[in-house]
């Protein structure tokens, strides 16, 4: 249906209308405001078609017919309290500036003739925004973002999946003033729109979401609370307003070991809840992001490719050791150091072994030892792995791995190793889904625009740049875009906007925004996102409802964490992930008299193998202890009696 | 094109003598209605020395409907050529008659002062005032035969029997080529203080129907000419001379609230009600 008409198009010498921009007045009480999409109906056939323009209105004007403010004050006695006595409201006027958004036809691309303007309708917005070359019945790769509003009307906006997932471009990338919830709650609400509309011919999708602060992203798989407003945009949006249906959690170990280092260690949430450790091979594979660029020279870096290619892994020997080695973990790295140090001092065999100086020898081992000191409870001295399931994502899973409490070397690590582990399995197709969506947030922080090259920014570029061809999307947020990488967010082909910063704004990356607009951007309600898509000609805002998962705060409130639990509460509730038999009792009389490395080390192997019979797993891991006899203490018979109670015989 | 100023009798109908009233109450916005007319004239031709003048008339009324103003039924909008027929070629007068473009004969209404091109260019143009008078006349006996709402009508009512007898219509006058009043009368007239009037006259003419007038200052005049802020009003008579007062004070409150808004940035803003200059305004774009 075709809306009412609710303005002319004008044009005059001081401000013509162009190819690209237009002017039009409306009456005082027309819905239009900024960012409102409107539709010019040309009068004059071009090549024997009427012209129609869409336009997104950029910028608005209002002004009397006075000339000169002085005019209305001597007009009122400089009263300004006299102005409601006026007998008459001075003429005014309403006049907007919109930018084009589509012509039709696309030639000749001729200035915006004069013509009618009425606000868009739901088809007139599919066709402004070109949406109707990718919302056809059979060859649908829409992705609903949100709503668009204006006056009474809401059309839905839809993303293209090719643009928005690849092949053809990918990435979405968020800004927005931190304490809003909003690039948080729009992510979380684009998961859930992407996991119900990606089109089945696209292939499979999951997402690994990487939670940098708080509880942000750790109840994803809890109900949150949704007004009816809420309820309504997601029934016109077609997406379910429920929570993710498959979620599965990972986190280091706090450095002493016990317990998951994450807020969601409350008992209840414990059953997709899994650890994240590492070993010597998964780091050794990644120590360029641990290491020090400064402090790791030529010669120390050339010394860890020997180390790689010929210690670890394998039977290693040489006539300086006492024994051969294989090294598979930190503890017997630490070893073949010391047995080699020892070896080279007593052998006075110079300052060098095998052309490596003994300085550079003792600087590696110091480094690479720091590791597992530095990033404790993820790196394990004895080779403990429990991993993201590489090779068995699943489809429409999310897998949110929480680095919110971790150091932040080990925050690298974790980042660089799940990042390159997605790709490598991508570019072999066996990962387990076809598309993996990569969520970082504070993206100012791994992807800054100054500072040094680091391993895990150089990851990023590479990701924003060819991610795409292989099905891995980055999704990015940060508060402020002009302290990123500027090729990070350059390569999104998606790019939202929440509440900005007007200094932000200020900077130069925001110049080709109107000042209404970003106005309009400084004072953005919850809720409300600015969307650049490749099919949108012009920036256009939506609004997107709550998402439908429990927020961090609240489900911390909900699901208090655990507080610091003792190895035996820790062990028992690793062990009911396996085993819900396992009790308190049990886990405290099995471990009883044995040491705290040992328990972990117990409990380790038993969650990494998983095996049938929990318990008797578990028992087996432990040294057995003899118990202890009481030792018989011959008594000593007294020479001669004594008489009475003096032992002086007195 | 101004007329020459003169001064022209009139009789005192209120007291006996000229004399000022000083208006009293709450000013009261009791106009529903602005009419104001408008005329744009250029050369179109010179057939050797004799002007051919292209003329726009139009008048328009500006309805005020909850303080906002807007356009009542549809402005009348008339052009014309206007030349002095008998004085040019035969062939040029047919051709402009055959044109489809109203042709007005400026010699058939009145003779020129002098056979000078530019008192023939004159003549063109008192005809496309007579013409503006003639479309504001007929606009505002439309407004008088269908509304029942007060016109403010910019400039005389006694052009039109009609429109002179209403009682919904005051014609407001802001030039002051032609006075009513002389001698002692003409003092109390210029110094006649804001929100004062003079007394009641009646204004007669042969061809024009008689009205009762007077003048109201709406805008201080320290400083300025006499006739800053001041305009006469017309009003239909009223046989009863008792009531005259009473209704010129009326009248009178209601123009004096039409002071706001000024109708700046128009230089006649002193006299000008801000109604009169968007019905102007308007004009001015369609016309």
């Amino acid at each position: 249906m075709s809306s009412p008409i609710m303005g002319r198009v004008v044009a005059t010498e001081k401000k013509p209308n162009t190819a690209h921009e237009f002017h039009f007045w409306t009456s005082l009480d027309s819905p239009v405001g900024i960012g409102t999409i409107v539709r010019v109906d040309g009068e004059r056939p071009v090549n024997g078609q009427l012209p129609r323009i869409y336009g997104i209105v950029v910028e608005g004007f209002s002004y009397t017919d006075l000339l000169s403010p002085i005019h209305d004050v001597l007009g009122h006695d400089g009263a300004p309290e006299t102005a409601a006595q006026a007998a008459t409201l001075r003429a005014e006027i309403r006049l907007y500036t919109a930018h084009v958004l589509r012509q039709i036809p696309d030639e000749p691309l001729q200035p915006v003739p004069m013509g009618t303007v009425a606000l868009a309708s739901d088809e007139d917005v599919a066709v402004a925004l070109r949406m109707d070359t990718y919302l056809k019945a059979g060859t649908n790769t829409g992705i609903p973002c949100g709503l668009y509003r204006a006056g009474a009307m809401e059309a839905p906006i839809y993303l293209d999946a090719e643009f928005l997932m690849g092949p053809e471009a990918a990435h979405l990338n968020i800004s927005g003033v931190s304490g809003l919830a909003t690039k948080t709650s729009a992510v979380e609400w684009l998961l859930s729109s992407i996991f119900t509309h990606f089109p089945e011919n696209k292939g499979s999708v999951a997402a690994v979401c990487f939670n940098v602060k708080g509880p942000d992203l750790l109840f994803l798989d809890k109900p949150g609370t949704l007004d009816d407003a809420d309820h309504a945009i997601y029934d016109k949006l077609g997406v379910p307003a429920k929570p993710f249906e498959r979620v599965r959690y990972f986190a280091p170990y706090t450095a002493q070991g016990f317990s998951i280092n994450t807020l969601r260690s409350n008992e209840a949430l414990s059953h997709n809840l899994s650890p994240l450790t590492w070993g010597l091979n998964e780091v050794m594979q990644f120590a360029e992001v641990l290491l020090n660029r400064d402090d790791v020279d030529a010669k120390a870096d050339a010394f860890i490719d020997f180390l790689q290619e010929r210690v670890i892994n394998r039977e290693f020997r040489d006539p300086v050791l006492s024994s051969p080695h294989r090294v598979r973990s930190f503890g017997e790295l630490e070893q073949f150091f010391r047995d080699l140090l020892r070896g080279m001092e007593d052998r006075s065999s110079g300052e060098h072994w095998r052309t490596h100086h003994v300085a550079t020898i003792r600087k590696v081992r110091n480094r690479l030892s720091n590791i597992s000191t530095r990033c404790a409870g993820l790196v394990t001295d004895e080779g403990a792995v429990s991993d993201l399931p590489f090779g068995s994502f699943e489809d429409r899973t999310v897998y949110v791995v929480d680095v919110a409490s971790v150091e932040e070397d080990a925050q690298d690590l974790i980042f660089a190793r799940v990042v390159s582990k997605l790709r490598e399995h991508l570019e072999r197709r066996d990962l387990g889904v076809s598309h993996v969506i990569v969520f970082v947030d504070e993206l100012n922080k791994y992807a800054p625009a100054d500072g040094p090259d680091t391993y895990v920014r150089k990851m990023l570029l590479d990701i924003s740049e060819r991610g795409r061809y292989l099905g891995l999307v980055l999704f990015s947020a940060q508060q402020f875009r002009s302290q990123v990488h500027r090729r990070v967010p350059g390569n999104s082909g998606t790019s939202l906007y929440g509440r900005m910063d007007m200094d932000e704004l200020a900077t130069p990356g925001y110049a080709v925004l109107s000042p209404a607009t970003r106005t309009k951007l400084a004072t953005l309600e919850k809720g409300q996102l600015m969307v650049r898509h490749p099919h949108f000609a012009q920036p256009i805002f939506v609004r997107f409802p709550r998402p439908a998962v429990m927020r961090g705060r609240d489900g911390a409130e909900q699901f208090p964490p655990a507080t610091d639990l003792a190895i035996d509460v820790a062990v028992m509730r690793s062990l009911r992930q396996l085993d819900s038999a396992v009790s308190l009792d049990w886990v405290k009389r099995t471990i009883a008299g044995h040491e705290e490395a040992d328990v972990l080390r117990a409990r380790n192997e038993t969650l990494r193998t998983k095996p049938a019979n929990v318990k008797s797993f578990f028992e087996s891991r432990f040294r057995k202890i003899v118990p202890t006899e009481p030792v018989a203490v011959p008594v000593a018979v007294p020479i001669r009696a004594l008489k009475g109670d003096d032992p002086y015989g007195f | 094109m101004l007329d020459a100023p003169s001064i022209r009798a009139a009789d005192v109908i209120e007291d006996t003598q000229m004399r000022a009233h000083a208006v009293s109450g709450p000013l009261e916005p009791r106009f529903d209605a602005f009419l104001d007319g408008s005329q744009l004239t250029l050369v179109a031709r010179w057939q050797g020395v004799i002007p051919i003048v292209f003329g726009t008339v139009s008048a328009a009324i500006r309805q005020r409907r909850e303080r906002r103003l807007s356009t009542w039924g549809a402005p009348l909008v008339r052009r014309a050529l206007y030349a002095p027929m008998s004085q040019l070629d035969r062939d040029v007068a047919r051709v402009l008659n055959e044109m489809g473009v109203a042709v007005v004969d400026t010699l058939e209404r009145r003779e020129p002062d002098s056979g000078h091109p530019f008192a023939l260019q004159e003549l063109a143009y008192q005809a496309v005032l007579a013409d503006r008078e003639r479309v504001e006349t007929e606009l505002a006996v439309r407004w008088c035969e269908r509304e029942r709402g007060v016109l403010y009508l910019d400039g005389g009512i006694s052009g039109s029997a009609t429109v002179a007898r209403a009682a919904n219509v005051v014609g407001v006058i802001k030039s002051h080529q032609t006075l009513y009043a002389e001698g002692d009368a003409l003092a109390v007239v210029s110094a006649l203080t804001t929100g004062q009037r003079s007394s009641v006259v009646r204004i007669e003419s042969s061809r024009r129907t008689s009205v009762a007038s007077w003048y109201l200052r709406v805008a201080d005049a320290a400083g300025r000419d006499p006739f800053w802020g001041l305009v006469r009003v017309e009003v239909a008579l009223d046989d009863d001379r008792s009531a005259l007062g009473r209704r010129a004070d009326d009248v009178s409150r209601w123009i004096l609230a039409e002071r706001l808004p000024l109708a700046l940035p128009d230089p006649r803003w002193d006299k000008m009600a801000y109604g009169i200059r968007d019905a102007e305004e308007y004009l001015r774009a369609v016309q």
